[in-house]
């Protein structure tokens, strides 16, 4: 029995001195921060020793200059619109473009006209079938263009000059008769560029719509031809 | 009438002053990072290589038509680079030089767009046209003008309202809008005491836009309009639209 409970004391005593090193008692504390503080003084040595000299020069902040996006045709035009049974007659207008991609470009254009005598009123004499007012022809068209055959055209040994033959097709108003009609309008034209910032332009187009001016309904084919020069910003 | 012709002219004088204010500006300076970057004579994919600028030589941007750049040699020759192949190029300090050509990821974020519609409204053959300005990528102000041509009436339309998408990164994106504007009613000569009328209107619209490529999608649209009359029923009219219409 007193063996016993020497024993049992033997042990205990025995598993208080071993455990001791491993339990963290609080005055212990020093002495472990004392250890990482040695572990942690080879990186300061691999740490880049303090610059002797500040350098006093700010940053500068470099501006990038901005490019100018040159996409938009803007000016004006002249020719000759066949205006359905009222004779060619002078055209003049002002058309912008805006160029989305090498291939494509849309297009407004603005035109006006004044109508002429129909062969009826010429025959008949004293007959007039609109009034002054009622022959002015004016149109919008907002189309789109394809560049279809793009190139270049060369005057003389040393002047060569870009250039495009475009299609066009679009959709607009014409007021015409005193009415307003929904028109239709495709055509192709002839681009090219003396400088990077002039274009000219040769341009044949077919203003369509439908009118009962006649008092039936008949579809209207107006064929323009014009030349125009237009600037690039 | 005749002061038609002399305006044009004016702006057309008055344009033609304008490259030569712009040619004191400062260029940007890119170098050739790629082996070389070939110079065309036009600004199209088909115009002939004239020109090479070797890898680490400099060129100066004077300005972008399209998707091309009008460049100027450390030689002084001039020619035009593809916005691919400047991409390939560094900035002075070194960083990429970046072009937005258009993409998805533009399609889904931009600040700018705009766009032509056919369509109908109220029965009438419509022509239209918008402009957006994104708020986010998802809220739109939107401002349209349109013009009708019926049988019976013709007609104009103006109208801003907002507009929401919903998924912008999708390809094909729904989206809803509501707005007000103003609409002018000039009926045709053939009913009797036609009298040319200015409303308020008040709009809301179902639709979807579909990117095509670069910079391009359709657009197409349902709205139903509300005309606040002077009479005691308001008007209730629909209108259908497709259009074509480009982001920057």
């Amino acid at each position: 029995m007193e063996t016993r409970i020497r024993l049992l004391l033997l042990s205990i005593a025995v598993a208080a001195c071993s455990g001791c090193a491993t339990m963290h008692w609080p005055w212990h504390h020093p002495k472990t921060d004392a250890a990482n503080a040695s572990t942690a003084s080879p990186d300061d040595v691999n740490a880049p020793p303090p610059s002797v000299i500040e350098p006093q020069v700010e940053r500068r902040e470099i501006k990038v200059p901005k490019i100018r996006a040159k996409d938009i045709e803007l000016g004006g035009y002249y020719g000759e619109l066949s205006i359905q049974d009222f004779g060619a007659q002078p055209v003049t207008g002002a058309r912008i473009d805006y160029h989305i991609s090498e291939d494509l470009f849309f297009e407004g254009t603005y035109g006006r006209a004044t109508g002429g005598k129909t062969s009826f009123e010429y025959l008949s004499g004293n007959v007039q079938l609109l009034s002054n007012a009622e022959r002015r022809f004016t149109y919008y068209n907002l189309s789109l263009g394809y560049n279809f055959l793009p190139g270049e055209v060369f005057i003389g040994r040393n002047l060569a000059m870009t250039s495009a033959l475009y299609m066009i097709g679009g959709i607009g108003n014409v007021t015409f008769a005193g009415d307003q009609n929904f028109a239709l309008n495709f055509g192709a034209g002839f681009r090219v560029l003396p400088t990077d910032w002039l274009a000219l332009h040769i341009d044949v187009q077919d203003i369509v719509f439908k009118s009962n001016d006649i008092g039936v309904y008949q579809l209207k084919n107006n064929l323009q031809a014009t030349i125009g020069a237009t600037v690039f910003f | 009438m005749r002061s038609l012709p002399f305006v044009s002219l004016l702006v057309f004088l008055a344009l033609c002053c304008t490259p030569v204010v712009s040619s004191a500006r400062e260029r940007l300076q890119v170098f050739v990072t790629e082996p070389y970057l070939e110079l065309h004579t036009g600004a199209g994919r088909g115009y002939p290589v004239f020109n090479v600028v070797p890898r680490d030589a400099s060129v100066h941007v004077l300005f972008r038509r399209t998707d091309w750049f009008k460049v100027r040699t450390e030689r002084g020759v001039e020619g035009w680079a593809s916005a691919q192949e400047l991409t390939r190029t560094a900035m002075a300090d070194g960083a990429p030089f970046h072009v937005n050509m258009g993409d998805r990821a533009g399609f889904a974020s931009h600040r700018w767009e705009g766009g032509i519609f056919a369509g109908a409204y109220a029965g009438a053959t419509l022509i239209a046209a918008y402009g957006a300005m994104s708020i986010t990528d998802n809220l739109k102000i939107e401002v349209g003008v349109s013009q009708f041509l019926g049988n019976v009436s013709d007609g104009y339309l103006a109208d801003i309202g907002l507009a929401h998408v919903f998924m912008p990164e999708w390809r094909f994106s729904p989206l809803v809008d509501l707005g007000t504007g103003i609409i002018r009613v000039e009926p045709k000569a053939i009913l009797a005491q036609p009298v040319d009328r200015s409303d308020q209107i008040g709009y809301v619209g179902i639709g979807a836009r579909y990117y095509l490529t670069r910079r391009f999608f359709v657009r197409a649209e349902y709205r139903d309009y509300v005309v606040f009359t002077k009479t005691n029923a308001n008007e209730v009219n629909e209108e259908w639209r497709l259009g074509f219409a480009f982001f920057y």
